[in-house]
């Protein structure tokens, strides 16, 4: 049997609409609250309910829409996903730096990895895309601006001060 | 309302503001152009610079931004065939055949002068519409406000397409559960937060819109390569042609763009519709009402056929500030953004901001009479030039697209978290585009969700927790029969083609 698009995002709402309503239980109550009409806990077990009910309908109906009849195996196959996830890491990887490396060189690093991963082998490229436009962009924020970018722990483990 | 219409004029003419409009026009343009990235990627990445303004400069910005990106993105959809947003579709169909015949600059320009004609007449619609649904609306109660809402969010998914209703209510209700997540504005009780303090404050919006949107364009372009940059080369490194129009033309196409204001506005006002659907209309009605000789050109380069969508998508446009304004309720995933950028400077869009903030009210109207001027004035000349940009190869573009995306949403908080959360959301969104559900519906309801939640919540108190406060009044009782009608519709559409497809099935 062939799980279509449809089909495969009705069962993944489902999944969601479950986990969601499970999770209500978790959520706190004043003394009292209970009795009243609406509560911390009314919108969030009607929207469970609602998703819950709609991503069933769409499960047991046939899908009406040419490209969501298509396998969802397809939708997923023959794409760029090597690159895609190096980006999703060095984006991960940027996060991790910022504070430690400071925003110059993080951005610096990012943008220079970015175009490496998406195979621009140009030296010159990669120089002059990376520093120009970080040390640019950083002399507009906190030199014009007066946004305060951090130097990094480095920077101060260093020796370095404000 | 003279009074209110002079404090705009004053405040959107001030030489920041007027710089504004120019800077958002052209970089709406340029984000516009880029395939792939549309009006609300090219707002959401204003907002981080934004934050510095006041309201109305931060307003006229992006409402700079938002018509030139529409702009820019007729500009791809003529030259290379790939249309930046959706609402330019249809302007691909004769845009992109008037190019290859070697009418590029004549297809250019009747979008240019199609787009300041649709825009400039419905500005107008708008300084008479919105004043005066603001006045009615000053009259709603929190029931009112609620089915209006729940009218809005119903509308986003009845006009999602032919069997995307189930899916655009699936992504509304996801980002109304996303909306959930942080404390509870009333009772200050902690939800879905699974004891992370990151997530008291709940999701920034613009953390949800540039992970959606931005991001997860760029990272798409990565993921499905295709053959735009080759087009792009080829079509920026020749020429584009004149750019003069006969009086002919002229004259040919004015009924066209008197026709397809009227539509696009009123569609825009619609919630959900939108310029994509303004767009399409327009395409529809002016084939309908052509000659048999006429029609036949439809498809191929006719002049009438560039100029009904583009007329139509820019009036939409204007069409949907005039729930934004009045009702501080976005009608379309662009406003959306926009009522969020409100939102976070502290002003509350609705029937009172007409009143308690005039100046951002009017000269957000009246910046979009001088936003289409610089475009026609400014950017039109410039079209050979910018152009260029669409040859920008990709692999420079996307980092740089990365790049301003995350540090936009880490200057707002300073907190490396909500990093890693976009990229989580990003990676979510590519997953849902893949299997072809709706984004903006998602957005709409995040946005949506705490104003609608807390309407019930009242209404509910005023009518001592009795469901009646749907029906006891006249106004909300007809806003909830829309919406029953809205709902239906899609269901009707159903019925009517099996019953169709099984009378032909008898018939064969």
């Amino acid at each position: 049997m062939t799980i279509t698009k449809d089909k495969a995002g009705a069962f993944a709402f489902l999944v969601l609409a479950l986990a969601y309503g499970l999770n209500i239980g978790d959520i706190p109550m004043l003394p009292g609250d209970e009795d009243e009409p609406f509560n911390a806990k009314t919108m969030p077990t009607f929207l469970a309910w609602l998703m819950g009910s709609v991503s069933f309908i769409m499960l047991v109906t046939r899908s009406r829409n040419e490209s969501g009849s298509d396998p969802v195996v397809g939708a997923f196959t023959g794409l760029e996903w090597g690159k895609t996830s190096q980006l999703l890491g060095l984006m991960v990887f940027y996060g991790m730096t910022i504070t430690f490396l400071g925003f110059i060189p993080s951005t610096i690093l990012f943008i220079f990895g970015g175009l490496w991963i998406l195979e621009e082998r140009s030296l010159k490229v990669l120089l002059l895309s990376s520093i120009p436009l970080t040390v640019i962009f950083w002399y507009i924020l906190s030199q014009l601006l007066g946004i305060y970018l951090t130097h990094g722990e480095l920077f101060f483990m260093l020796g370095g001060t404000q | 309302m003279i009074e209110g219409i002079l404090q705009g004029l004053y405040t959107a003419t001030t030489p920041i503001n007027l710089l504004m409009v120019f800077v958002g026009c052209f970089a709406g343009t340029f984000i516009g152009m880029l395939p792939g990235l549309g009006p609300i990627s090219a707002i959401a990445l204003m907002i981080p610079i934004t934050y510095g303004f006041d309201p109305s400069t931060g307003m006229i910005l992006m409402a700079g931004v938002y018509y030139g990106a529409i702009f820019g993105g007729s500009t791809s959809a003529i030259l290379i065939n790939a249309p930046g947003v959706a609402g330019t579709v249809a302007t691909a169909f004769d845009g992109y055949p008037l190019a290859k015949q070697g009418h590029a600059g004549k297809a250019l320009a009747l979008a240019a002068y199609s787009s300041f004609a649709g825009g400039t007449i419905a500005a107008i619609f708008l300084l008479v519409a919105a004043p005066a649904l603001a006045s009615v609306s000053l009259s709603f109660q929190s029931a009112d406000y609620f089915a209006l809402m729940v009218m809005g969010l119903t509308a986003v998914s009845a006009f999602a397409g032919k069997g995307n209703f189930l899916k655009a209510i699936l992504m509304t209700v996801l980002g109304l559960m996303l909306s959930t997540i942080g404390t509870d504005q009333s009772a200050g009780i902690q939800r879905f937060t699974f004891g992370q303090i990151d997530l008291i404050d709940g999701i920034s919006f613009l953390l949800l819109a540039m992970a959606t949107f931005a991001l997860s364009e760029a990272l798409m372009g990565v993921l499905r390569p295709d053959a735009v940059n080759v087009e792009a080369d080829k079509a920026t490194k020749g020429e584009l042609g004149s750019m003069k129009l006969t009086k002919e033309e002229v004259k040919f196409v004015a009924p066209v763009v008197a026709r397809s204001s009227v539509l696009g506005f009123f569609i825009g006002v619609l919630p959900g519709a939108g310029a994509t659907i303004a767009s399409f209309l327009a395409y529809g009605m002016e084939r309908n009402l052509a000659s048999a000789k006429e029609k036949l050109k439809f498809g191929k380069g006719s002049l009438r056929g560039l100029a009904a969508p583009e007329t139509a998508n820019n009036a939409a446009c204007s069409g949907s500030f005039v729930p934004l304004l009045t009702l501080g309720i976005p009608g379309s995933g662009t406003t959306a953004v926009m009522l969020g950028a409100l939102i976070s400077y502290g002003v509350q869009p609705g029937p009172r901001l007409f009143v308690e903030q005039p100046a951002v009210f009017w000269s957000v109207i009246i910046s979009m009479y001088v936003g289409n001027v610089i475009l026609l004035v400014l950017n039109l000349p410039l079209i050979p030039y910018i152009a260029r940009l669409l040859a920008l190869p990709k692999q420079i573009l996307i980092p740089l697209i990365l790049f301003f995306s995350l540090i936009g949403v880490y200057l707002v908080s300073f907190n490396t978290y909500d990093i890693y959360m976009m990229v989580f959301v990003a990676a979510i969104v590519l997953a849902i585009r893949l299997i072809d559900f709706p984004l903006a519906p998602m957005l709409l309801g995040f946005i949506l969700g705490g104003m609608l939640e807390d309407n019930l919540r009242r209404a509910l108190a005023i009518s001592d927790g009795e469901a009646s406060f749907l029906w006891e009044r006249p106004i909300t009782a007809v806003i909830l029969g829309i919406t029953c009608v809205l709902l239906i519709s899609p269901l009707w559409t159903i019925i009517k083609d099996r019953r169709a497809k099984n009378f032909a099935d008898g018939e064969g």
